[in-house]
């Protein structure tokens, strides 16, 4: 058995595939519980933080802790399965073994948000870095102003956590605005139909008093921070998550960083203040 | 086919003694001099502990006693005509006058190690750790300045936060024994970046070459003193036997606070596609370098069972930042470069306060396609 | 012996290349001209791409010049803008590169102009560029070249090198390796490839290798061990030589560049040897669409089978 009171940075706990959710034809939500009954009691993160996921033989990949911390006793992961590893992950089946590393990097800064209203905007499969702070926010939910999401993707299919959207479409103290793009909703889609910084621009929140969080592919991002900054939300008020590619998550492989900023250390959560002030390295 | 590393076309360069008071006053006001006097305070204040002296016989004696108590003495030696830092079986196999072809800094970061091993049993998987305590006591002798320099330099970021207890623990159980460089040619540039052939940072116990024969022995730490004492019949108390000429490299010091100042601007600037278009993108400038310590983790084995290694991993490489969605940061050659560059002499130092190379020139010798990284930063210095 | 050799013929023909290279930029018959400045260190060159005719000056041929230019042109190096006709100077053994590249419809001949070089040969290590050219410090390579002229080029100054007769070090070395048992070569082979640290430049600077991506960087499935082990080592060593049979000309780029003195020139006149006997094909001659392992026919060898 593995010894976890050892000094080796590199060595993951092991940890049970509890239950695999299948949230699009590619993107797959792990549900995981730790092996050791310790580890289970004493890992703790805060929202925002990442692991490093082994499938043995295949190797490590990179993710959020998409689960909220809040939720104790298990973890869950969400990827899409582009790679050697991740398609070995996405082998897995219930009951199955997987390494996991971490938590690392930094986190969301929950309590300067609380008081404050809180808007979510995601694309595709970026929904889960700001999930695990929307349940953790939930979880708290007096401690919260008015909660806005914003989620699009390409396709209604290509939408995850289809049955948390349903939830908090019916939650009274949320608003969920989702959209597909032109061509990707069927006749029975319910929600908007446009590019995500289009339909936040009509879902137009106000500024004041409020954090708007962010997680999207590149060009969503492009887009959205003019609409934010017209909408009156200054770069302080503007987080989001960066991703490069990974191996050692501990500040030591050399490989993702961004000008002289290492995500895996100083990020993953940055505010757009700090990240303007980056090179375009990411 | 012979690759030889003489010192042809060395030129001795004396440092003109006068200078005009233009020169003196951009000196004095040069983070080179005032780094140089901070570093010459500080050797004043820490200095060497203990002076001895030994003889060539005797240090090939104290090598073989050493291995003969078990321990790992890795030096200079000859691998199928390519010398490198390895372990030695007896004292006979160390070159002293070549300048190993790798750094010494796989001594402590190998080029590949396990870092865990794995097996699965049905849905079971169980690891097992490598444990860190099974390194062996090591002895790293004739040590050049430009590479036992560079020991220190890697703590920084085996150490901050996290700790690599692979780098560490091998640290821990290494004494280093430096040796003082008399051979330089033009590729060398140690003195560019404020080191010299007689630095002894990173040296436990430094040997300098003595007219006559011999080495002058300091010690600079515990460890330089416990490896004398340990066999202090083989060590003498010094004589006044002059140094042997030490190497000369002939670069000027680079202003490396103005090297970054630039590099701090200009992470876009048509420079850098000037510098690296004929970059070929392969790894030999980090493999080669003492500094450079980027790494890549992978799996090997089969389904069953397998290692996880810890493997050397080069920023010039497509593949070191490609995602598996295609996606790459650093899609071309240039920026990659970029990359090392900055590394070096900007983000270390702006995350430890320290620059990423000692001028040893291993990168400029050997590069395949004769990127100068010292032509390169002496022309930022200028901008 | 050492026997001196004589390259006072490369200051003429620099001086050549610097006019013809001014000329064809001034002409705008090509967009850019690829090939060698002097750098840094006492005598030393590297490569240059140079666009305009001004620069034209900065052109050199020494004995430092040993970088097999063509890998420039192939599409693996996309930082060379390769837009309209392109100059490029050439030695003999590289312009058998040029010539394989243009067999496998990688380059077409009217995009080039060939600025060919009379060599007497080039140094086979630059560790130490400022190294006078002798029968000791040339490249092997140029000690069994045939093409001290390079044929069939666009332009070529006047000089004639001169080449002495000296020993054919490849040779020798593959019959010394050929007389060995198996067991023998296989601990030859193994104690060299034990130093390879993946590196790739013996892959990078190939002018051959020009896979959008190697099948060492595929991890899907993992051909080859990426760690410098000897499993992965050998591998890649195995594949390399094997991807290139039939289409190295013997640039011996992949040896000059190894930082660890792997003779790996070595495996590529082996193969060339192999595909000569077999197959009477040699590598760089004539613009080929097959190269014999890419090709059947009922002639071929088929000893193999058994």
């Amino acid at each position: 058995m593995c010894d976890h009171t050892n000094k080796n940075i590199y060595l993951p706990y092991l940890a049970t595939v509890e239950e695999v959710i299948d949230e699009t034809p590619d993107v797959r939500t792990l549900k995981l519980v730790f092996q050791d009954e310790q580890v289970r009691d004493s890992f703790n993160f805060r929202a925002g933080q990442f692991a490093e996921y082994s499938a043995f033989g295949a190797g490590e990949s990179t993710f959020c802790i998409a689960s909220a911390p809040t939720r104790k006793g298990y973890i869950e992961c969400c990827f899409r399965s582009v790679g050697r590893v991740t398609e070995e992950l996405r082998r897995l089946e219930v009951g199955d073994s997987i390494g996991v590393r971490g938590p690392y990097g930094n986190s969301f800064p929950i309590e300067q948000f609380e008081g404050k209203n809180l808007v979510f905007v995601a694309g595709g499969i970026a929904l889960p870095p700001l999930r695990t702070l929307i349940w953790n926010c939930l979880d708290l939910r007096e401690k919260f102003g008015e909660i806005t999401i914003v989620y699009g993707a390409r396709t209604e299919s290509d939408l995850v956590y289809k049955r948390e959207l349903k939830e908090w479409e019916e939650r009274g103290d949320v608003r969920l605005v989702k959209t597909v793009d032109p061509g990707g909703n069927s006749s029975e889609w319910d929600g908007r139909v446009g590019f995500v910084p289009t339909i936040l621009e009509e879902a137009a929140p106000g500024a004041e008093n409020t954090i708007a969080l962010v997680c999207g592919p590149p060009i969503m991002i492009k887009f959205t921070l003019p609409v934010l900054e017209k909408l009156g939300f200054t770069d302080e008020q503007v987080y989001t998550t960066l991703e490069n590619r990974m191996k050692c998550g501990l500040g030591k492989c050399g490989r993702c960083n961004v000008g002289n900023v290492y995500v895996c250390k100083d990020g993953p959560v940055f505010t757009a203040k700090q990240v303007k002030a980056m090179p375009m390295e990411f | 086919m012979g690759k030889t590393e003489g010192c042809k076309g060395l030129t001795k360069k004396y440092l003109p003694l006068v200078l005009t008071p233009k020169e003196f006053k951009f000196l004095f006001f040069s983070k080179v001099f005032v780094s140089s006097v901070l570093s010459v305070l500080s050797v004043a204040n820490k200095g060497f502990r203990m002076q001895k002296y030994i003889t060539e016989q005797n240090l090939n004696t104290l090598l073989d006693k050493l291995i003969a108590e078990g321990k790992r003495v890795v030096a200079p030696r000859m691998n199928a005509g390519t010398p490198l830092y390895e372990p030695l079986k007896n004292s006979g196999e160390i070159i002293i006058d070549q300048l190993p072809r790798r750094s010494g800094k796989e001594a402590f970061f190998p080029l590949c190690e396990d870092i865990m091993s794995y097996t699965k049993e049905g849905q079971k998987v169980e690891l097992k750790d490598i444990d860190p305590s099974r390194f062996p006591e090591t002895v790293l002798v004739g040590v050049r300045p430009c590479d036992a320099a560079a020991i220190p330099v890697l703590d920084a970021v085996f150490s901050w936060d996290y700790k690599d207890e692979f780098f560490l623990e091998r640290r821990k159980k290494t004494t280093i024994v430096g040796l003082a460089c008399t051979k330089a040619d033009d590729a060398c540039f140690c003195t560019a970046v404020g080191l010299s052939p007689s630095d002894t940072k990173g040296s436990d116990l430094f040997l300098t070459p003595l007219e006559g024969g011999g080495y002058a022995c300091e010690t600079f730490s515990d460890k330089g003193e416990t490896l004398i004492n340990s066999h202090a019949g083989l060590f003498s108390e010094p004589n006044n036997a002059k140094t042997v000429a030490l190497a000369e490299p002939g670069t000027e010091a680079f202003d490396l606070q103005k090297v970054k100042a630039w590099l701090d601007e200009h992470f876009e600037d048509p420079a850098w596609d000037s510098i690296a278009t004929r970059c070929v993108g392969c790894g030999a400038c980090a493999f080669v370098c003492p500094a450079c310590h980027c790494f890549d983790i992978v799996d090997e084995g089969t389904e069953k069972s397998g290692k996880r290694r810890k493997n050397w991993d080069a920023c010039g490489f497509w593949k070191f930042t490609h995602h598996a969605s295609g996606h790459n940061p650093r899609d071309q050659q240039p920026k990659r470069y970029r990359n090392r560059i900055m590394h070096k002499f900007k983000y270390y130092d702006d995350k430890f306060g320290q620059t990423l190379c000692t001028g040893c020139g291993r990168c400029i010798r050997l590069c395949p396609v004769g990127i100068d990284i010292a032509a390169i930063v002496e022309e930022i210095s200028k901008k | 012996m050492t026997q001196t050799i004589d390259t006072t013929i490369y200051a003429a023909v620099s001086e050549a290349i610097q006019a013809e290279a001014k000329r064809i930029l001034t002409a705008g018959e090509v967009t850019a001209v690829v090939g060698y400045a002097a750098a840094r260190r006492k005598g030393s060159a590297q490569p240059i791409v140079i666009t305009s005719a001004v620069d034209a000056q900065k052109l050199i041929f020494t004995p430092a010049c040993v970088n097999n230019l063509a890998v420039y042109l192939t599409k693996a190096k996309k930082e060379i803008p390769k837009s309209g006709r392109i100059g490029i100077v050439v030695k003999g053994c590289d312009l058998k590169a040029l010539v394989g590249l243009m067999g496998e419809s990688q380059l077409k001949r009217e995009q080039l102009y060939l600025i060919g070089v009379p060599c007497a040969g080039v140094l086979a290590s630059t560790i130490q560029p400022d190294t006078g050219l002798t029968s000791d410090s040339i490249a092997p390579k140029c000690l069994e070249c045939d093409a001290h002229l390079p044929q069939g080029c666009d332009f070529v100054p006047t000089q004639t090198p001169v080449s002495p007769e000296l020993e054919k070090k490849y040779a020798a070395e593959i019959a010394r390796l050929e007389a060995l048992t198996p067991q023998e070569r296989w601990a030859y082979w193994k104690e060299q490839f034990s130093k390879c640290i993946k590196c790739y430049a013996c892959r990078q600077v190939c002018p051959f290798c020009f896979c959008e991506q190697c099948l060492c960087d595929r991890n899907k499935p993992q051909m080859v061990d990426t760690t410098p082990r000897p499993a992965g080592n050998t591998a890649w060593h195995i594949v390399r030589a094997m991807h290139l049979a039939g289409r190295c000309a013997g640039c011996a780029e992949c040896e000059r560049v190894c930082p660890m003195d792997i003779p790996l020139n070595l495996l590529n006149r082996k193969m060339a040897k192999e595909l000569k006997e077999l197959y009477d094909y040699e590598a760089g001659f004539q613009v080929n669409d097959k190269g014999p392992l890419n090709s059947y026919t009922e002639k071929d060898d088929q000893s193999f089978i058994k």
